[in-house]
């Protein structure tokens, strides 16, 4: 098997390739009729699909995976239980999931990045759906103590803690969007009305 | 005398331009008894042949060898050499003969079931799709045949690399029929439930003389992923269904319907009582895991509901309402909803409170723009299309025949009632 790509993708941390880059592998080898089940790098397989957010993908290979594999290799077992937590939306366990595995070498990066990724979504989400939240929660979905989460991180984001019933208020970023058209608009839209008129 | 040795000779010498490759085909087709009959020899010539090169001969020799019977050990052998010329065939030469190549990929397809590997049959089967094509707009026979294998070896993001074309052109009845069949439990798998919809629905109301199976069975996914999705179903097909699927579908799919009835209760515990007694149904119809989406949605449905009532509710209220359990567990539907941007809101933990939101989207970025703009050209060509598929039928003598039959009597305003386009 001829994992360059794959590994040329992870030393480039080009980490959005990893899922794509594995399926194309995966189905050539599969085509070749070489038995790669054994030697398949499915905890990095699982990881890129995470770093996507295309947790059905990895739901699929993980039912897909035989079950000699899932009984002798921890280290997957324990790449899929991020998935579970991710499918269950268990916010929390995701950074347990996380933390409770010694990962090996080639997956420690990955995972690194990953949780970094989670944590930034996870922000983004606590910034659209809530006006105030306690520390307490802010922690657990930032997977981080929650003295850091009352004070450090999140106010340089401009939150404001209020000490007294420590809850925390949220402080929504201005939305930017680009909103300038370029002339060539204009003549699609003329090209539309003719459609219309004839 | 011609002999298989002939052959291979006549295929070496004649596969290099068209015109060869027309000869040979002639004489590859006077020479098919010949083949047939030494099928069990043919495997060893094949050695050589380079399937890249002469491919139209290649596939001349490999077909034959799908007919005998095939065991587990046959098919280990064939298997890898119907692969490699799958991938390394050319497309020009196949498609000659089209229904030789699709035979054989579908023998493919049987043999590598029979060795339980589908996924083996994943990559060539899609090569062979995109070789045998004539454009992506094409619906081959192989079509539903590579997304049942994608299925079967889980590998449904594989599928979706057919489904995103847009299909125009269709052999047979019963390719649409599957295609859409499973390209709908390819998008359910995904959780893209709009466009698994829009795909079970082309299955319930395609032309059909007489219903069958796979209708049925897209109809009992179709109303679960309507319910999912949309929080409703309608039992009224759009007119031009066919009658066959009007009269049948419903007394087919009984336990569904009273799925719907019970649903529209909008109680949760009734709901779960009607699936545990009706459990084995949907469980031998391969519909339990869509079921129990149907009722973990029915939550969303009533949160949703209360988003058009209130502008701001407690977290408890809203857990008394929809029959949760606690405020907490209120908060986190509510947070998934807001994550899976299915409601606009905010909660807020001090209080207890959420406050409900309009969509914010304003219609007014680039990104919505390009986004109109290119569903705009996608309509347009469709009407294009449509109206060059109505002047063809307009202009067809069996049409205009049986047009003609039906309406003896002709008025001159009949023929320009309609202002006509005019030069100026």
């Amino acid at each position: 098997m001829d994992f360059s790509p794959l590994t040329d993708a992870l030393a480039s941390k080009s980490y959005e390739k990893i899922a794509d880059i594995c399926d194309d592998l995966m189905l050539k080898v599969a085509a070749e009729g070489i038995a790669f089940q054994d030697e398949w790098p499915y905890v990095i397989h699982l990881l890129g699909y995470y770093y996507v957010n295309d947790i059905n993908s990895a739901r699929f290979l993980w039912k897909s995976i035989p079950s000699t594999i899932k009984d002798s290799r921890a280290e997957v077992v324990a790449a899929w239980k991020i998935g579970q937590h991710l499918w269950t939306r268990d916010y929390a366990g995701v950074y347990d999931a996380i933390r409770g595995f010694d990962w090996s070498q080639e997956a420690q990066a990955l995972v690194a990045a990953f949780s970094e990724l989670y944590t930034k979504r996870m922000f983004q989400l606590l910034m659209s759906a809530y006006s105030t939240i306690s520390t307490q929660d802010t922690a657990l979905f930032l997977g981080m103590n929650e003295d850091d989460a009352a004070y450090s991180d999140v106010q340089q984001q401009g939150w404001t803690l209020d000490p007294a019933s420590r809850m925390l208020t949220v402080k929504k970023q201005p939305h930017v969007t680009e909103q300038k058209l370029d002339p060539s608009k204009m003549q699609c839209l003329t090209e539309y009305v003719f459609h219309l008129e004839h | 005398m011609q002999s298989i040795e002939n052959l291979v000779t006549q295929i070496q010498g004649l596969s290099s331009n068209a015109s060869d490759i027309t000869a040979l085909k002639d004489y590859l087709k006077a020479g098919e008894d010949l083949l047939r009959s030494e099928s069990t020899r043919l495997l060893s010539f094949l050695d050589q042949l380079d399937p890249s090169k002469h491919s139209l001969g290649y596939l001349y020799f490999l077909e034959p060898c799908m007919y005998c019977s095939i065991t587990k050990e046959r098919a280990n052998t064939l298997v890898p050499i119907i692969a490699r010329f799958i991938t390394s065939c050319s497309a020009e030469q196949i498609r000659y003969v089209p229904e030789k190549f699709i035979n054989v990929c579908k023998r493919y397809k049987d043999q590598v079931l029979l060795l339980e590997a589908p996924i083996r049959g994943v990559g060539p089967m899609l090569t062979a799709i995109r070789k045998i094509q004539s454009s992506t707009e094409h619906l081959t026979t192989l079509h539903p045949e590579f997304l049942q294998l994608c299925l079967l070896a889980k590998c449904y993001k594989a599928g979706l690399s057919v489904l995103e074309d847009d299909i125009y052109e269709i052999n047979l009845p019963r390719d649409f029929f599957l295609y859409c069949y499973y390209g709908g439990m390819i998008f359910i798998g995904q959780k893209r439930f709009r466009k698994a919809l829009e795909l079970l629905h082309n299955v319930v109301t395609a032309p059909m003389s007489s219903i069958n199976a796979i209708a049925v069975e897209a109809y009992k996914k179709y109303i679960l992923v309507s319910l999912i999705h949309h929080g409703q179903f309608s039992s009224t097909l759009p007119k031009y269904t066919s009658s066959a699927a009007q009269r049948n579908l419903k007394n087919f799919s009984q336990p569904y319907m009273e799925l719907v009835n019970t649903y529209n209760t909008g109680k949760i515990v009734e709901l779960e009582t009607y699936v545990q007694t009706n459990r084995e149904k949907f469980e031998s119809d391969n519909n339990l895991g869509l079921v129990k989406q149907v009722v973990s949605s029915m939550y969303k449905r009533n949160i949703q509901r209360l988003t058009q009532t209130y502008l701001t509710l407690s977290l408890q209220d809203i857990a008394n309402t929809v029959q949760l359990n606690s405020s907490k567990e209120a908060e986190m539907h509510v947070l998934q909803m807001i994550q899976d941007g299915e409601i606009f809101a905010t909660i807020n933990q001090k209080d207890g409170m959420v406050r409900f939101l309009e969509d914010p989207e304003q219609y007014k970025t680039c990104e919505m723009i390009e986004h109109i703009d290119s569903s705009i050209q996608r309509i347009m060509s469709l009407s294009k299309k449509l109206t060059a598929m109505d002047e063809l039928i307009s202009c067809d003598p069996l049409y205009l025949g049986k047009a003609g039959r039906e309406r003896q009597r002709f008025d001159f305003d009949d023929f320009d009632s309609v202002p006509q386009k005019f030069n100026i």
